[in-house]
């Protein structure tokens, strides 16, 4: 220890490796050995998962003393060892309005969060389980075993807990109907399939604290006497599947899995299966098919999992972030628990902000936090300070809430009154750049590849969607198209079979109902007022704010900007693409849009 | 005998077993829904062309249900011509007549239905298939399992395995037979007949002629041990007769 330093945190989470983190906490390391410190202080290169602030990173941290650099490279290897007994290395620490913040705590971005699903993600190595244990890890279980199922099932209740794959099904709930059935085999299952585009929540969750998804899942297969477990995993997410079969490993290996848990009569064996590669799969029935060996299509069932699922038995399914609260609902009790949130949705929810936004990554607060709390007093802000547009949440099954809702609260409830839902937790920000028709259409044209095509008002209903939305893109849209996209809309919500079709519209619908007068804008003028949509924009440059830096013609991939160093640039009509590059890169607004005459 | 439960459908009272599908009380009790998905010689419904939704009204809440798939699980309300039920079924066969604009069936079946302002859908060009699965089905049920849907979203269709001739189709026209919208294309000489892109021989039968189907969709039938019959069904029950006719002339 120096200084109050025992260890050095190098957050080594997807994000921070893409920037360089590995390369970070190995020059560290090499600085500390030169100085022959290494003994003192022990570099961390710990795959701690991510810490949250994706965007800002690497970040690394000095522990117990909590000094957080951010942005680190290799070449300051140096300064951040000089800084152990020395003061904080200015430049690496985090700035807002000209404030600088040592500690983790201060950091808006972190003061403002609570932590119940993260508590452990980017502090421990999820590839230690005695890390894990250090804190807490496994107490919770260690209550349940001396519990009945029972009284498991009530502090679950007591806690209020609601299912967070997006639905917000009380768990309690859901666990003492299946535990009321009398057939086994009964299974528990984690859905980890997190499909929606720019959400990373679970993925995180499974990477940085695997025993803590681990834990809940032995905790609730306590609770409905369920003897084996599957976990499965987004196809993508290699490092989530390691790190979550390195736990699984451990724990068995611990006698924490297995015939006897932790001594007992108690058994669990838990398993991991590959997804199925596609959106539809994280809906239950779909899931089951697929861990079934079956192609991963919904089934019409008016009769719920918790009675028939998995091979027909008794099944709990529950999302990463439902079974990763579990561990301390048990250890603490759940009426703590329920004291944060709102009066019907109770404790956290982690949310992956991305988009427009100073610092996108992830946050976990309490419910009922406003977005504007989110996205400004977190988020810091829209980059640029560029004016605030709109806010998607909840992904493909979401919608779009404009500036005049941000002080709702977010919870589960509130957010589907205005046809929008707070979702899984993906949140993506758009600022005034941002076209709400071709934000529809996006989502529109995933959906077209991600249902699974089964029935007739998803599989057609998206088709002609996606036609209407590019025709209004494109300068093609007609009168009547609006009121044809709510028919079709309409009838998805009501007959889809399953969930997905169900919400699909939900991003049209919402787009519609907020941002009418872009469509009609789009139709009615063959303007996007947004400036996005190729075919209805032209580019020119305002030539009295020029500074002639250039930055447009170097971000130019169509070579269509000429202009010499410190005088005024120009877009040369025929070559422009459109493609809005030169407008992001410009630093002085000088990048105009307007609308191509036809 | 499990519980009884008088529900409306209609405005009509009809009495049923708790658990049995909307569809089959109704159609017991002559109320007419359409259904295209949905078909007898299978247990299980796919439950995909969502033509047979009708609204359920209990405990005060209206929701729109499949009526294939539903069961009834208590007193409630049941409307399977509400103006809504009209407007999102108007919708589903647009939607389904501009999928698959050759089957012709779809008009029939909406005749009754105000189908305006569905001008502006695009249309596949030449399709007939509306992804109701029974082909699927019946080939599952014979157990040959030849075709599935294949690939997800807007791009589903029904096909062999990697669009290759299956090794396990028989040439049984089963699929063919089942399809609402004639959409499985075959064809037939005098020796052979082609679906799925296979060629097959054709047998017939050694008396009349008739076709008997293909060597592999007979041996399929009788089993791996059985004896192939050489004549057709008609010609075996008449061949019978005669030798019951021969045995008892010398009784
Ligand atoms: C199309 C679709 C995709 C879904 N994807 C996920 C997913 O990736 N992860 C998840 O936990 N739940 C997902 N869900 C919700 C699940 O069906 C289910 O409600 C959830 O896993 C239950 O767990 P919970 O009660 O703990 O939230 C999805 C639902 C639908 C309709
Ligand atoms: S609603 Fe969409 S995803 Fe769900 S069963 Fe129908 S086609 Fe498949
Ligand atoms: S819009 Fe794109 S193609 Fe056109 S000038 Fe700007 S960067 Fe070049
Ligand atoms: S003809 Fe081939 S694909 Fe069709 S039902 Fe018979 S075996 Fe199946
Ligand atoms: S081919 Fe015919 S039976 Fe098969 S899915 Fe298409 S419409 Fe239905
Ligand atoms: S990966 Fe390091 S902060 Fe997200
Ligand atoms: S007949 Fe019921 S969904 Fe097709």
């Amino acid at each position: 220890m120096i200084n109050g330093t025992e260890n050095i945190l190098v957050c080594c989470g997807t994000g921070c490796i893409a920037n360089g983190a590995l390369g970070v906490a190995d020059a560290i390391e090499a600085e500390l050995a030169a100085r022959g410190l290494s003994d003192d202080v022990q570099v961390k290169v710990t795959r701690t998962g991510c810490s949250g602030e994706c965007e800002q990173g690497p970040i690394v941290r000095f522990m117990p003393r909590d000094l957080m650099y951010y942005r680190v490279k290799d070449r300051d290897a140096k300064a951040i060892v000089d800084s152990l007994d020395g003061e904080p290395v200015k430049k690496l620490l985090f700035k807002k309005d000209g404030q600088t913040y040592e500690h983790m705590d201060d950091n808006p971005f972190y003061a403002l969060q609570h932590k119940v699903v993260l508590r452990d993600v980017g502090i421990i190595d999820p590839l230690n389980i005695d890390e894990y244990i250090a804190r807490g890890g496994y107490e919770g279980l260690k209550k349940a075993l001396q519990m009945t199922p029972d009284e498991i099932i009530t502090e679950v209740e007591k806690s209020g807990l609601r299912g967070k794959g997006g639905a917000g099904f009380p768990t309690g709930r859901k666990w003492r109907t299946a535990a009321g059935y009398d057939v086994f085999p009964k299974y528990i299952v984690c859905n980890g399939d997190e499909g929606d585009p720019g959400a990373f929540m679970d993925g995180s969750t499974m990477e940085g604290s695997p025993h803590a998804v681990i834990e809940g899942m032995i905790i609730g297969a306590l609770a409905i006497g369920a003897e084996e477990g599957v976990l499965y995993i987004r196809d993508e997410y290699a490092l989530a599947r390691d790190h979550i079969q390195h736990a699984i490993d451990d724990a068995y290996a611990a006698g924490i899995l297995g015939e006897s848990i932790m001594g007992t009569d108690h058994k669990l064996d838990l398993s991991i299966v590959r997804g199925g590669g596609a959106f539809v799969c994280g809906e239950s029935t779909a899931l089951m098919a697929s861990i079934e060996g079956r192609v991963g299509e919904p089934r019409a069932k008016y009769i719920r999992s918790v009675q028939r699922g998995l091979f027909d038995h008794p099944t709990v399914l529950n999302n990463v972030e439902s079974l990763a609260s579990i561990p301390t609902i048990l250890r603490e009790g759940g009426e703590k628990y329920a004291e944060v949130g709102t009066e019907k949705s109770k404790g956290t929810k982690v949310f992956a902000m991305v988009g427009k936004v100073k610092h996108t990554g992830l946050v976990e607060v309490p419910m009922g936090t406003t977005l504007r709390t989110l996205i400004y007093d977190i988020g810091g802000g829209i980059i640029d300070d560029r004016p605030f547009k709109a806010i998607q949440t909840g992904g493909p099954s979401g919608g779009c809430i404009p500036e005049e809702l941000l002080d709702l609260p977010v919870d589960f409830d509130t957010l589907v009154e205005y046809g929008a839902m707070m979702g899984s937790g993906g949140m993506i920000v758009m600022d005034d750049r941002s076209c709400m028709v071709e934000v529809a259409r996006y989502y529109v044209d995933f959906l077209c590849e991600e249902s699974c095509g089964k029935c007739t008002p998803c599989r057609e209903g998206l088709r002609q969607m996606r036609a209407i939305l590019t025709d209004i893109c494109e300068g093609r849209g007609k009168p009547g198209d609006i009121e044809l996209l709510e028919r079709i809309g309409r009838t998805m919500q009501d007959a889809s079979l399953c969930a997905l079709g169900r919400t699909a519209p939900n991003p049209v619908m919402t787009t519609i109902k907020f941002f009418r007068d872009e469509y009609e804008a789009h139709i009615d003028r063959r303007e996007c007022p947004a400036g996005v949509c190729a075919d209805l924009t032209q580019f020119a440059i305002d030539a009295s704010a020029c500074t002639g830096c250039g930055m447009c013609s170097r971000a130019c991939p169509a070579g269509a900007i000429s202009g010499e160093r410190k005088e005024a640039h120009v877009i040369d009509p025929a070559k422009c693409i459109a493609c809005g590059s030169c407008r992001e890169a410009c630093r002085f607004n000088a990048v105009l849009t307007e609308r191509r005459p036809s | 005998m499990s519980e009884m439960i008088t529900v409306t459908i209609d405005g009509i009272e009809c009495t049923c077993e708790k658990g049995e599908y909307i569809y089959d009380v109704a159609k017991r009790n002559g109320i007419f829904i359409p259904v295209l998905c949905r078909h007898d010689a299978f247990p299980d419904h796919r439950a995909c062309c969502r033509i047979c939704i009708v609204e359920v009204e209990q405990r005060g809440r209206t929701k729109v249900v499949t009526s294939c798939v539903y069961p009834i699980d208590g007193e409630c309300e049941i409307r399977t011509n509400s103006e809504r039920i009209q407007e999102e079924r108007a919708v589903l066969f647009a939607l389904l007549g501009h999928r698959a604009p050759e089957a012709e069936v779809l008009d029939d079946m909406s005749a009754s239905l105000d189908m305006s302002g569905f001008k502006r859908l695009i249309s596949v060009d030449n399709e007939k298939c509306i992804l109701c699965g029974l082909c699927v089905q019946a080939c599952n049920a014979l157990g040959t399992g030849a075709i599935s849907t294949v690939q997800r979203g807007t791009d589903k269709k029904v096909d062999t395995p990697y669009d290759k001739p299956s090794e396990f189709c028989v040439g049984c026209l089963s699929c063919a037979n089942v399809c609402p919208t004639g959409a499985i294309e075959y064809s037939q000489t005098d020796a052979t007949r082609t679906i799925w892109n296979r060629e097959f021989e054709l047998v017939r039968c050694a008396e009349c002629g008739e076709v008997m189907g293909t060597p592999e969709s007979i041996r399929h039938a009788v089993g791996a041990e059985g004896d192939a019959p050489t004549v057709c069904d008609s010609c075996r029950k008449k061949r019978l007769a005669d030798e019951m006719m021969h045995t008892y002339r010398y009784v």
